[in-house]
Parts: structure tokens; sequence; C-alpha cells
């Protein structure tokens, strides 16, 4: 027997929330991009909830190509974060604040 | 009311002439060969031709309106100009042209003969002049009198300050300027104030503003909401200061002998004859205004009666030639002024026309001497120019003669109609026999400084070696003395209204001619006389005028008897150092100019600084505090920017929750 | 080097709000919201082995559940964006020293790392002219 939907959307929404509190709290990049990457995962949890709800499996699929596509974006961003430290010597997002007033 | 003689068809070309004399002159004169003199004696001798010609039709009995160009053709208010050819302006026309032509042949000999550079500008200011002039004495309507009574004032400036790169000239133009700008202040409100009371500015036909405001009188409406005397006299004198300013009555008279910096050809043609002129023409233009308001007249008498007796004491003590002169058309124009106020209108336009004459004449007389010392002004070091100067010196007499008032000149017949209409007019008036009185003191001091010119410059001995060697004149300075000198003997015949009185021969033509044709009734000198009886309550005591004309005769020849005695002899002194403190005051011109700069100074210009504070302090300072708000407000904004990444992403967590909420409320996922 | 998270109420504060916040919002939406019964994958033998077909676009009554679409476009391009992305990785990460390009394997420019050191040694001190 499957769960009732409610538990699945408040694990993704908690899910979400803890990947944002990262995302706007940690300093280094790489745990930035693991929190991203969680966030990404909570929606992936919804996706695959609500698949099951309305018993179509376009959701699964869907999430399955989130995975995908967060795979790609992470080769991407820690390219630039090598990038990053190359130029300013550190790879903590606070430090580049140059693109301001 | 068109004329229909075909010599009003070519009314507008008597001002049009002299204007494209200013183009020709202005962009062609430095390839004629006299420097574009040729284009502006062309020029005023057409003007000449045409105004006698439309003086012969308005001699038969016609008179010329025409609206020329409406350049505003508003229901309410319809500003246009308009040319107005009745017997005074064909008058006036005459004159001017006249005098005009005469000065251009003259300026050939004071300013091409000498050598003088920058002609074209010269004969261009001249052209320009003669068109302003022509034209306002044309015009038909107050404002159109008022833009041209402004051009004219330019032109004198453009003139004066012909040589501008000396700082006499300069100086004096901008002084010239600046006090007629002055008067023309008030007669800009004057204006304005009769469009705004009558609806228009006409001066002739049934919309014209004197005979709408001699209705207002007669039926007790309100003018400008006063009762209606008190509106005509409050917009009378606005005009009036204008007029005093430019006819150099007092307190505006200081401008004028300044005004002698510029070249003699100008001083006579601007500054005896024609500009200064324009004052007193404009009152008699709209004396049917004036002449319904008795405060206003006794104003202008009374004025005109002060002014006269003042400038006669500053001429007697002057030094230089032109200065005296100066001096003379300012005590003549008052003398203009105070038969106005006394209700003489034939006689000031009489003294007008003689005065125009025998003072261009002076002036010239004056230039030719000017020529012939080396431009050296100061009578001090003229004498004995009688023999060597022939021409000069005979044109020269007349013209003094004239001036000075003594029969059977010119001068004594004008002079005499404008002292006998004061005292007439003024035997109940006080005022009007104040002013009188101080226009016949002004006879003697008249006759005494105007022979104390001629006899310190033509007679006794030559007092310094150009004296005794003046270089020779020409023909074209001869030409026009010689045209002047024999008018300034002959016009008094015009209008011998004493020997009428006396003897009864219908010999007086001016009146006649003022009294004009029955087209333009509310034009004449007779209806004038009619609204001074009715309005002004001037009545006319029954004196012979044989009395007061031997008086004045009898002080002038008294002063010219002074003079005689006093200077002409081979050696004069300076006997007016006898006069002590009151000769200072008169040399300092009453300290005239001094009050008038320490208005300028003291009072004009710190609140004119005060002004300027508050226009920077606090219309700038709102513009500008409003720019530093906003200014203040993006500094303090941009903070928000902070560069780093994960403030951008807290904003943007807030703004979706803030949405998420907001959709919620209003969508009533919460309800 | 990782450090131990602090929790630093100072800075973290209102990250921490709303964080908390955003889970309220969609905790209320969710609880207020009723759904019914969850519909299973019935019908179905096995559920990996419909992704598959459904992956290619084989798509039938008796393959996958009612209702689902095809993703065989979608499977073409994300396979061309992970070689973009791979690509564009390695290029942002390349570095040149020298004109010679210097990648994460061995190669001629860079001496500090030698063989010691990819089996899990220490550095040596070694001359090079390179660095």
């Amino acid at each position: 027997m499957t769960a009732p939907l409610q538990y699945y959307l408040l694990l993704s929404a908690a899910l979400f929330c803890v990947g944002l509190f990262g995302v706007l709290t940690r300093n280094n990049a790489l745990i930035f991009l693991m929190s991203v990457e969680l966030m990404l995962n909570a929606a992936n949890v919804n996706f695959v909830a609500f698949s099951v709800y309305h018993g179509n499996l376009t959701g699964q699929l869907f999430a399955l190509f989130v995975i995908a596509l967060a795979a790609a974006e992470v080769a991407v961003g820690i390219g630039i974060f090598l990038v990053l430290y190359r130029n300013f010597g550190e790879v903590d997002v606070t430090v580049p604040t140059t693109m301001r007033w | 009311m068109a004329g229909e003689h075909i010599a009003f068809s070519f009314a507008p070309a008597i001002a049009a002439l002299p204007l494209v004399a200013f183009v020709v002159a202005l962009t062609f004169g430095r390839f004629m060969p006299k420097g574009g003199a040729f284009a502006t004696i062309l020029a005023t001798g057409g003007s000449l031709l045409l105004s006698i010609w439309a003086a012969v039709a308005v001699a038969g009995g016609e008179v010329y309106h025409e609206t020329l160009y409406v350049w505003s053709p508003a229901e309410a208010l319809e500003l246009h100009f308009g040319a107005l050819i009745d017997p005074l302006s064909a008058l006036m026309l005459v004159i001017v042209s006249l005098i005009a032509f005469l000065v251009q042949v003259f300026s050939l000999g004071y300013m091409n003969d000498e050598g003088e550079t920058g002609l074209p500008r010269y004969y261009a200011g001249m052209g320009l002049f003669s068109f302003s002039m022509l034209a306002f004495v044309m015009a038909d309507n107050v404002l159109m009198a008022f833009m041209f009574f402004e051009l004219v004032g330019l032109c004198s400036w453009l003139l004066i300050g012909f040589w501008f790169r000396e700082a006499g000239p300069a100086s004096a133009a901008k002084k010239a300027f600046l006090v007629t700008r002055f008067g023309d202040y008030f007669f800009l409100v004057g204006v304005v104030g009769i469009f705004a009371a009558f609806g228009s500015g006409l001066f002739v036909g049934d919309e014209a503003f004197p005979v709408l405001a001699e209705e207002a009188l007669a039926n007790g409406e309100s003018v400008l909401g006063f009762a209606p005397e008190t509106g005509i006299t409050i917009l009378s004198l606005l005009v009036l200061g204008g007029v005093i300013g430019k006819s150099a009555q007092f307190p505006l008279h200081t401008w004028l002998p300044d005004a002698m910096e510029g070249p003699t050809p100008v001083s006579a043609l601007i500054h005896a004859a024609t500009m200064v002129a324009a004052g007193v023409y404009l009152v008699a233009r709209i004396y049917g205004f004036y002449a319904l308001s008795p405060t206003a007249l006794a104003i202008v008498a009374f004025v005109g009666g002060f002014t006269a007796l003042l400038a006669a004491t500053m001429a007697t003590v002057k030094q230089e030639l032109k200065q005296v002169l100066a001096y003379s058309t300012i005590s003549q124009y008052g003398y203009m002024m105070l038969a106005l106020g006394a209700g003489g209108y034939v006689a000031a336009t009489f003294h007008l026309m003689t005065h125009a004459f025998f003072k261009a004449l002076l002036f010239l007389g004056a230039g030719s001497v000017i020529i012939a010392m080396h431009h050296n002004e100061n009578m001090w070091d003229m004498g004995g120019l009688k023999e060597r100067m022939p021409v000069t010196y005979w044109t020269f007499l007349a013209g003094s003669l004239a001036l000075a008032g003594i029969l059977p000149f010119a001068g004594f017949w004008s002079k005499d109609e404008v002292l006998y209409e004061a005292l007439i007019h003024g035997v109940n008036t006080p005022l009007l026999l104040a002013a009188y009185a101080m226009g016949l003191l002004a006879v003697f001091f008249t006759g005494f400084y105007t022979f104390r010119m001629v006899f310190l410059t033509f007679h006794g001995d030559p007092r310094t070696d150009t004296a005794e060697d003046p270089e020779g004149v020409r023909w074209n300075v001869k030409f026009p003395l010689v045209v002047l000198g024999t008018l300034a003997t002959v016009a008094g015949l015009i209008n011998m209204a004493p020997v009428k009185k006396l003897l009864g021969p219908d010999i007086d033509y001016l009146h006649q001619w003022l009294n004009g044709p029955e087209e333009a009734a509310a034009l004449t000198a007779h209806h004038y006389g009619d609204l001074l009886h009715d309005y002004a309550g001037y009545t006319a005591a029954d004196l012979s005028p044989l009395l007061p004309a031997v008086v004045s005769l009898g002080i002038a020849l008294a002063g010219v008897l002074l003079a005689y005695r006093l200077y002409a002899v081979p050696e004069p002194e300076q006997h007016t150092d006898r006069l002590g403190a009151i000769k200072t005051l008169w040399f300092n011109n009453y300290y005239q100019d001094e009050y008038q700069v320490w208005i300028a100074e003291g009072v004009a210009y710190p609140f004119a600084k005060a002004a300027d504070t508050f226009d920077q302090g606090v219309v700038d300072g709102v513009v500008d505090g409003v720019s530093s708000v906003s200014l203040f407000s993006g500094s303090r904004i941009k903070r928000i920017q902070t560069g780093i990444v994960t403030n951008y992403a807290a904003l943007l967590a807030l703004g979706l929750i803030g949405l998420l909420l907001l959709l919620g409320v209003t969508g009533g996922w919460f309800a | 080097m990782t450090t131990k998270p602090e929790l630093d109420l100072g800075r973290h504060l209102l990250p921490g709000i709303i964080a908390v916040g955003l889970f309220v919002v969609m905790a209320t939406l969710v609880v207020r919201s009723s759904f019914g019964d969850p519909t299973g994958f019935g019908g179905v033998g096995s559920v990996t082995a419909a992704i598959g077909f459904a992956l290619f676009d084989i798509l039938g009554a008796e393959t996958v559940p009612a209702g689902t679409e095809g993703f065989l476009a979608a499977f073409e391009t994300i396979a061309f964006v992970l070689v973009a992305a791979l690509v564009g990785g390695v290029t942002l990460a390349r570095r040149e020293v020298e004109g010679e390009v210097v990648t994460a394997l061995r190669s001629e420019v860079d001496r500090r790392w030698g063989p010691e050191q990819t089996d899990g040694g220490s550095p040596t001190e070694r001359e090079d002219d390179a660095r």
C-alpha cells in the first residue's frame, strides 16, 4: 500500500526548503552546488509521487530527465568554479562581488 | 475710409522706400561709390515727393485710412498695421522726409568727405531710421505706433553708437536707449491698458479709442474699473511716460546731451527734428484722448514749462557747441508740451514744424563749423568764423533768430502762439499760469544762450589757429543749410495768427489745414477745441494777442542784447563764471545724471540682486531639491545589488513566498 | 578541507526564516487540499520495463500504463545536452601554460607531480623550469 499523497508532498517541501537554506547560507561553492542538487531532488520526489497518484508514468520519466540534466548542470558548474578559483583564488561564492554598483 | 486719390495708393511706399535703402546699403553698401549714400538719398527723396503728393491730396479734402496687414485676426482683438494720412500726419510726413533728405545730402559732406569708415552701416542705419519714423507717423493704431516708437529708439542707439569703438559714444548710446526704454515701459502698460479698456487702439474711425473714451465719459461708464475721468487720466499719464522719455522732458532728459556723441547729421535728424518729435507727435495724434482729462493736460503743461526753463538755464553755461543745441532742443520741446497741455493744438504743431526746420538748420550749421574746426566743438576755441564761412554764418544766424523768437522769423510766430495759448487758457488755472511764467522766463534765457553761441562761434577774433584757417566745406554742406535757412525765415508765414486776430485776413493756413476734411471729423482742431471746452473745462480768455507778443519779443530781445553786450567783443571772457555756485549747478546739469545713476546702483541693483538670490535659491533650489531626492534615493536603493549570489537567491525566495501568499489569499487557497 | 557547519544566528537568521516560511506556506497548502486515493500502476507487470518502453516510444496497452507519453525526442535531446555539458566542462577546465595544454592526466609541462603522487605518495622536490 502506498502512503497518502500528502506525506510525499510534505517530504518534498521539506527537502526543498532544506536545500534552499543551504543555497542561502553556505559559502563554499561545492556545498552550494550540493544544495542545488538537493532542491532538484526534492522536485523529483514530487514528480514521482504525483506519477503514482495519477497512474501515469510521465512523471517518473520526467524525473529521470531531471536527474540527467542535473548531472549536466553540475558538470558545467564545476568547470565554472574552476575558472572562478583561477581568477579569485578561492571557491567562496561571497568573494566575487565585482558585478554590482 | 480709403482715399481714392491715386497718391494714396503709394502711401505705403513712403515708408517702404527707406526700408529698401536700408537693405541695399547694408548688403551692397561697400560696393557702392559713396558707401550707400545714393540709396538713402534716392529713397528719402522719393519719400519726400510722395509725401508732398499725398499732402496735396489731403489738401483736396480726402483722408486716407487703410489696413495694410492684419497679424492677429482674432475676433476679440484685431491687431494690424495700417496707414492713416490726415492733415497732421501728412504735414509730419513732409517735414520728416524733407529733413531726412537734406541730412542725407549733408552726410555726404560730413561723413564721406571726412573719410569716415563704416559708411554702409551709417547709411543703412539712416535708412532704417527713416523707415521707422515715417511708419510711426503713418501709424493708425497705438500698438503699431508703439512698435515703431521702439524701433526708432533702436535706430537712435545704432546711430549714436556709430563710433562704438570709443567708450564715449558706446556709453551714450546705451544711456539713450535705457532712459527712453524706461519711459517706454510705462507707454507699453498704457497701450495694454487702452486695449483692455476700449478693445481697440485705433486713432481714427468709429472704433477709435479717443471716440470710445469720449462716449464712456459722456455716459459715465467705467474705464478699467475706475470712474471714467480717473481711468482716462491714468492711461494718459502712462502713455505720457513714453512721451517724456522720447521727447527728453524732465526727468528723462538726461540722455539727449550725451547723445551728441553721435555724428552731427544724426543729431540733426534724430535728436533735433524727428525722433524727439515722436513723443510730441504722439500726444498730438491722440489729442482727442488727452483733451478729455484736465489733470493730464495740466501735468503735460507743467512738465513742459518746467523743462523749458530748466534746460534753458543749463544751456547758458555750456562750452561745447552741440551741447548748447541739445539743451536748446530739450527746452523747445518743453514749449511744445506746454502748448499741448494748455490746449493749443495748432500752436504745438506749428512750433513742432518750425522747430524741426530751425533746429535741424542749427545742427547742420554746427556740423559745418565742426568740419571746419577739425572736430573741435569747444566754442572758446572758435571765433571770427563769420568772414571765413559766410554761407554757414548767415544760415546759422537765420536759425538763431528763429530759435530766439525774433520777428519775423518762423520761431517768433510759433513760440508766440504757444505762449499766447498758455496765457489765455491759463488765466483761471494757476498751474497753467505758472507754466506760462516759466515759459516766458525761458524766453530770456533762450535769447541769451542762442546769441552767446552765435557770438562766441562766429564773431570776435579767432582764438586758435584752426579758427584762423578753417577747412572749407562743399556744396553738399551748403545746399541743405540754404534750404533750411530759407524755411526758417519764411515758414512762419503759414500761420500768422496774431496778424489774423488783429487785422482780419484769413491767413492762419495751418489752423485751416488742421481743421481738415470732414471725413475725419474727430481728428480736427475744431473737434479738439470742443472737447477741451466740454470735458477739460478750458475757456479762452478774450485777450488781444498784441500785448503778450510784444512782451515775449521784448524779453527775447533783452536776452539777445545782453549776449551782445557780453560776447560780441573781439575777446570775450567767461562771464558766466560770475554766477559762481549757480554756474556749477547748471554746468553739472542739476546733478540729474548722478541722481539717476544713484537710482540705478542704489535702488535698482540691490533689488535685482535680491530677485536673483530668490531665483537661484528658491526657484532653482526647488528643482535641485527634487533632483537630489531622486539621487539620494537612488544611491540608497542601489546597495541592494551587493554582488553576492546568496543574497540574490534570498531575494528570489522571498519574492516567491510573497507571490504565493498573494495568489493564495486572492485565490482563496487559505479560505 | 571541510568544516562542521555552524549555525550563525546573526547571518543565518533571515535565510532560516525564509526557508521555514516557504515550508510553512507549502505545507499549509498541502494539508488543506484534499486528494483522493492514489491510483497505482495496475495492469503493468514491471514499472521499469514500462519506463524503458515509454522512453523509446513503444506505447501500447500492454507495455505502458494508460496516458503515458513518448519521450524519444526528449531522450535524444538529453543525450545531446549531456555531450555538450561534458565538452563544456572540459573546455572550462583547460589551462594553458607556455602554449601547451595542461590536463589532469600526465603532460610534459607539469613536473611537480610525478608517478609517486598519482599513486598516493607525497610530492618530492624536483628541479624544473616549468613553474
